[in-house]
């Protein structure tokens, strides 16, 4: 046979494996390097309407020595409050699936939360201000029953109103991360703890939270991490004060400071690596990967 | 269901609180369904029952040019971002950095959307320098343009979001495959492409149709990233955000608002209670299966 075929074999063998890493390169080149270069970005030099390679720490000095950084830890704070209240209203659900429900019937409860989930986030979130507004549904549904006799009006425009929106826009990630740290809980250690007399609370804090540790954090990071940026929460449910750091890039990037907003991305990219580094020391993270081995 | 210790109300309680909290969740996109048929649009004293404002959604031509290239933006998505999901999904069950594998792709959930669209948008800007530059020291400039802000950087945006959703669903769908079956195909002669078409592709056709539907509704759903990215054109979504934050919402997009919502609980809805049917058969195999252990 002519040499041909087997160059053409090799040709296709190399296809093949260059298709294969496809997703890998693609995430490499246009997800991680980005992010990545937004440390590089953050130091160069401000100019007119774009930025010029250089070394200057004005862009943080801008973040760290302003309102910003009040912002900002106040938008941490708002966060930390989410994420509490999220995980004491969703978690319950994680446990309850798994502890009552029937294996193969686990799966398709959880899908129950995927459904607000697919409703695009900007109605979601909208939709939140005809609700909660002063002739909105809440009051007007209050005042009907005689519970309140003047609308609340501080359940919207203040950090409260970001702080609802964040509970109900990040609940169903505390349920799925939830429900897959429950993995780590066979159905048989509820039954030992029926046997042995343990009460409901001690249950939950000696057995469940130690075993699904990891799983909570992952999903404590995950709403934590969006509440501080999403800017679409502070900036459709927020008053003048609530600002995160999704609004400070965003109000970067509109106001052609460039090099401002990628500071602002790459503090949040070290928030976000040190938590889940902290996470990853104290309840080695790769435990949730468990049921998809 | 439950065990011996547990009365029967507690139970009905925790699957109330449930379904109560799912309600809870959707409470204001159930709400702007309701105004969407009031003829007087919101925050009126009268309700009146019409379906007009769905009629002029289709005459509103700033929302028709949206759609159409939303459409167009989630049909490239689709064909683009599933084989990718389903390639990764192989790749990681082949590879043997798994932990570097899964940490890439599904490290896109943990970046809020404004921070990686903040940071791709000045990618661009710096890659269309870059080949600006580069054009000009070569003395062409057929490929300028390539990474100008328009459909392919919104596509890249969309392509990240997208991709980690699909690959878990498609995954989790392929852990439920019995990998010797694909042995046992090779081993019978056949080719590594004929036995993932024939043999395991249709196992998985659920999770990776399922996958399909998440593409397409989530690009409809996607807002920050393709705001961002997008250039010059405006998709469904940046055309509400920019009525909302304005002029206040018009009673097309309330209505039309209504429309995305319900198209997307109706196709999950769907897929949902297949799954339901599915499980009960996969119940039903498993009772089967047990039921000669049990009386033994």
């Amino acid at each position: 046979m002519s040499p041909l075929p087997l160059s053409r074999l090799r040709w296709q063998r190399a296809a093949a494996k260059a298709l294969f890493l496809s997703p890998i390169v693609f995430m490499v080149l246009f997800f991680a390097l980005p992010l990545a270069l937004t440390v590089v970005w953050s130091v160069f030099e401000r100019t007119m309407f774009w930025m010029k390679p250089g070394f200057t720490l004005f862009s943080y000095e801008n973040f760290f020595f302003s309102a910003r950084l009040e912002n900002f830890l106040g938008s941490m704070m708002h966060s930390s409050v989410s994420v509490v209240v999220a995980f004491l209203f969703g978690f319950p659900v994680a446990v309850f699936i798994r502890r009552r429900i029937p294996q193969v019937a686990q799966h398709r409860v959880i899908l129950l939360f995927i459904l607000p989930f697919m409703v695009s986030e900007i109605i979601r979130i909208f939709a939140l201000r005809p609700v909660l507004q002063r002739t909105g549904l809440v009051n007007s549904v209050l005042l009907e029953l005689g519970i309140i006799t003047e609308p609340i009006t501080a359940i919207l425009y203040t950090p409260m109103g970001v702080i609802i929106g964040e509970v109900l826009s990040f609940l169903p990630f505390i349920v799925f991360a939830g429900f897959l740290a429950m993995e780590a809980v066979p159905k048989y250690v509820f039954e030992i703890c029926d046997d042995l007399g343990a009460r409901p609370h001690r249950v939950f804090i000696d057995v469940i939270l130690p075993l699904a540790a990891p799983g909570i954090f992952a999903g404590a990071v995950f709403i934590f991490v969006n509440g501080l940026g999403v800017a679409l929460l502070p900036n459709i449910l927020g008053g003048p004060g609530a600002v995160n750091a999704g609004l400070i890039a965003t109000q970067a990037i509109s106001a052609l400071d460039f090099p401002l907003a990628m500071a602002v991305n790459a503090i949040m990219m070290t928030t976000l690596l040190g938590l889940l580094y902290i996470g990853h020391r104290l309840f080695d993270l790769t435990r949730i990967l468990t049921p998809i081995n | 269901m439950g065990d011996d210790y547990s009365s029967v109300w507690s139970y009905r309680l925790k699957w109330l609180y449930t379904l109560l909290l799912v309600a809870t969740l959707m409470l204001p996109v159930f709400y702007v369904i309701y105004i969407s048929f009031n003829k007087n649009g919101f925050g009126a004293a009268e309700y009146v029952f019409t379906f007009e404002w769905y009629g002029e959604i289709f005459s509103d031509l700033l929302l028709l040019g949206a759609l159409g290239n939303t459409m167009i933006l989630a049909a490239i998505t689709l064909v683009v971002a599933v084989p990718m999901g389903l390639i990764a999904a192989k790749f990681y069950k082949a590879t043997q950095a798994k932990l570097l594998t899964v940490s890439l792709l599904l490290s896109p959930l943990f970046v809020p959307a404004d921070i990686l669209g903040s940071a791709l948008l000045v990618f661009f800007k710096n890659l269309n320098i870059a080949c600006a530059t580069v054009g000009e020291w070569l003395g062409v400039s057929w490929f300028d343009t390539w990474f100008d802000l328009g459909y392919f950087s919104a596509l890249v945006g969309l392509i990240i979001y997208t991709l980690p959703y699909i690959f878990v669903v498609i995954l989790i769908t392929m852990g439920r495959y019995p990998e010797q079956q694909t042995e046992a195909a090779r081993s019978c002669g056949a080719t590594a492409w004929q036995a993932f078409i024939q043999i395991e592709f249709p196992q998985i056709r659920a999770g990776v149709f399922s996958a399909c539907a998440f593409a397409v509704i989530l690009t409809f759903n996607e807002y920050t990233r393709t705001s961002l990215l997008k250039g010059g054109y405006d998709t469904i979504t940046t055309v509400l955000i920019s009525q909302m934050l304005n002029e206040g919402m018009s009673e097309q997009s309330y209505a039309m608002s209504s429309l995305i919502s319900f198209i997307a609980i109706a196709v999950i809805g769907t897929i949902i209670l297949y799954t339901l049917f599915q499980s009960d058969r996969l119940e039903r195999e498993a009772r089967a299966k047990a039921e000669p252990v049990m009386s033994s």
